[in-house]
């Protein structure tokens, strides 16, 4: 019977047979990011890779029993990467979660970033909190692949500096990488805190990237990015050159659930990955 | 044209239902719909029913698949599906050209990608469609202005034309012809010299003639304030549409342990349909909501698949308790000045 499911199906079989069902996948760690942020690699059963996503790619992980959520994904060796922030009952649920459980997940989703198009060029990466996810699973492939892209920058805004999540990512690995400047905000700061305080857009303002041959990523919340897309506009980028990842409330992944949309796009079909000349040209509706 | 005399309606009916489950228009004044059919149900087909055939293809409420929760580890069955043939009868050309959109969203009979819905796929490629053709339209109607032919559906298997005295029968396809050669072979149809009938002329009309064009412009109109004003977000118009696909999937929890992922009809009026962990809702207010509703209708659906997500049944016309009619909001959207 084709609507049988083989307990060795891989996820390819099942989203050949239904796109809804989850394959069975474990959590094979979970790492303490920030007191409300949990990174969780997600396995097969045995321990492999579940599917292979490309930077900016979704996934939907179920917590079977509470429901299911749409998430950024990055590839790592053996799993998949999800960042997740407690805010909602399902989020709830996988931050009470302990290694080794079972879970559901399905995907890949959307398109990622066209790496071919950032290829030999400047990246400057902005991020705002938990939107660092789906910037760093493409700044994990560019640093894989250092030689094919030219000058990074990455700006970054947390609330606070207990909020910065990939914290050694940011303040010890890039910043000591080739050719990397890292700069870090925090909208308030305490005693200790020696970097920049303020917003995301006000310090992209006051560092004043470079345009030359650069396309500029950014993710985070709808009115960080927002208020970035003016500034990056005030300093003469072009909206072909800056590109963002969108995330909304997603139940199916696959363009029939209905909700979605940006105009007459699917985010999870057409996205989440737009340049800010796409986004332009649809509702102002994210 | 083959013809079906109605005195023998009842005898064609049990021939269908011996072949397959069939599924008939009944009911009335205050409730119909599409039910199974058994001996002695009466069916109803003086006028559309007040649901339409859409829950046999895309049901209210499905299963997709049980867990079951040992431990750490889990238990997922898909639930099967039942994949024997089912004979859909009486359905209107509104309601089939209803059908055909749901075709373009499960199916994804489109360039833009998109991947077959499985429970989907199975009961419409099992689906037998005997279509009515409709002679006279019901006060709410508008089938016509949305280019749909009320009189005849080429997506039909089988079509029937009222002739007064008899049905008109032409088989579209091979199932079709099957379910004709039933009736045949009971001797149950007579070949007749007879012309199609053509409907009489509708009540209601609007010319929708480029309004997929006009409304790319109409975003930040301010009908859409005066609309959404109106709204009381009650959904019922989305609930009765045979064309509205949009879902949701929630758990239905047996115990601790066990129960079930179901996929269940929801609707781009209800408040928790955009609004995100955390808070964020891109479409927040009573406006935001009832422009989502008419721009994927009339501009978004046709933009991405290339026709209305309307079909003119005149349900939602019909049943709004604050008589937001689409006939009108498409008059509203003709007649609205905008700049360039």
């Amino acid at each position: 019977m084709a609507n049988s499911l083989d307990p060795a199906a891989t996820a390819d079989d099942v989203k050949r047979i239904n796109a809804l069902l989850p394959v069975k996948a474990k959590i094979l760690r979970i790492t303490q990011e920030t007191p409300d942020v949990k990174l969780f690699s997600i396995s097969t059963l045995d321990e492999q890779l579940p599917f292979p996503v490309s930077p900016g790619q979704l996934v939907m992980l179920s917590v079977f029993g509470m429901g299911e959520a749409i998430f950024a994904a990055s590839a790592g060796e053996n799993c998949l990467e999800v960042a997740v922030k407690r805010v909602g009952i399902l989020t709830e649920a996988l931050h009470e979660a302990k290694a080794g459980q079972t879970m559901g997940i399905r995907g890949p989703y959307g398109n990622g970033f066209s790496l071919d198009i950032f290829q030999g060029r400047n990246l400057l990466f902005i991020a705002g909190g938990i939107g660092l996810a789906p910037v760093r699973s493409l700044i994990k492939h560019v640093l894989n692949h250092r030689k094919d892209f030219g000058h990074l920058q990455l700006i970054g805004g947390f609330r606070s500096p207990k909020d910065l999540v990939f914290k050694r990512e940011l303040t010890e690995i890039w910043p000591v990488s080739e050719d990397f400047d890292v700069a870090i905000t925090v909208d308030k700061a305490e005693e200790d805190w020696r970097g920049h305080v303020g917003y995301v857009p006000d310090l992209v303002k006051k560092l004043k990237p470079q345009l030359d041959e650069t396309a500029c990523i950014l993710c985070g919340p709808p009115v960080m990015l927002k208020n970035t897309f003016n500034v990056l506009e005030e300093l003469a980028f072009s909206p072909e050159n800056i590109y963002t990842t969108l995330e909304m409330r997603m139940k199916c992944g696959i363009g029939q659930c209905g909700r979605c949309n940006i105009g007459s796009c699917y985010v999870c079909l057409d996205g989440p990955v737009f340049s800010l000349a796409q986004l332009r040209a649809l509702p102002d509706e994210y | 044209m083959k013809t079906l005399n109605k005195i023998s309606l009842n005898s064609a009916l049990e021939i269908f239902a011996s072949y397959a489950p069939l599924y008939v228009p009944a009911g009335n004044e205050t409730f119909s719909g599409f039910v199974r059919y058994s001996t002695g149900l009466e069916v109803r087909l003086d006028k559309n029913t007040k649901l339409g055939p859409k829950s046999l293809l895309f049901p209210r409420v499905e299963n997709l698949y049980s867990y079951s929760n040992h431990g750490k580890d889990t238990e997922i069955s898909p639930v099967p599906k039942e994949i024997e043939p089912t004979i859909i009868f009486g359905v209107r050309s509104c309601d089939l050209q209803a059908i055909v959109c749901l075709d373009d969203v499960f199916l994804s009979q489109t360039s833009r990608g998109g991947i077959n819905d499985y429970n989907y796929r199975i009961r419409r490629g099992n689906a037998i469609i005997v279509a009515l053709g409709c002679l006279e339209a019901d006060g709410d109607c508008f089938c016509q202005s949305m280019g749909v032919d009320p009189s005849e559906h080429e997506q039909a298997d089988l079509q029937l034309f009222d002739l007064g005295e008899s049905f008109g029968v032409e088989s579209h396809t091979a199932k079709g012809l099957n379910l004709s050669r039933l009736l045949e072979n009971s001797g149950l149809l007579a070949e007749k010299k007879v012309a199609k009938p053509r409907p009489a002329s509708f009540a209601l009309t609007v010319d929708a003639q480029g309004i997929t064009h006009k409304l790319q412009k109409m975003f930040d109109h301010s009908l859409w304030d005066e609309l959404g004003a109106k709204c009381l977000n009650c959904g019922v118009c989305t609930y009765v549409c045979p064309a509205c696909h949009c879902f949701d999937i929630s758990v239905c929890a047996k115990d601790g342990c066990n129960g079930s992922t179901i996929r269940h009809w929801d609707s781009c009026m209800f408040s928790q349909y955009t609004e995100m962990a955390g808070g964020h809702n891109p479409r927040p207010g009573k406006k935001e909501k009832v422009r989502q509703r008419f721009l994927h209708k009339l501009r978004y659906f046709p933009e991405r698949y290339g026709k209305f997500l309307c079909t003119g049944c005149g349900r939602c016309v019909a049943l709004c308790p604050v008589n937001l009619d689409i006939t009108e909001v498409i008059r509203r959207v003709k007649e609205a000045e905008i700049d360039g």
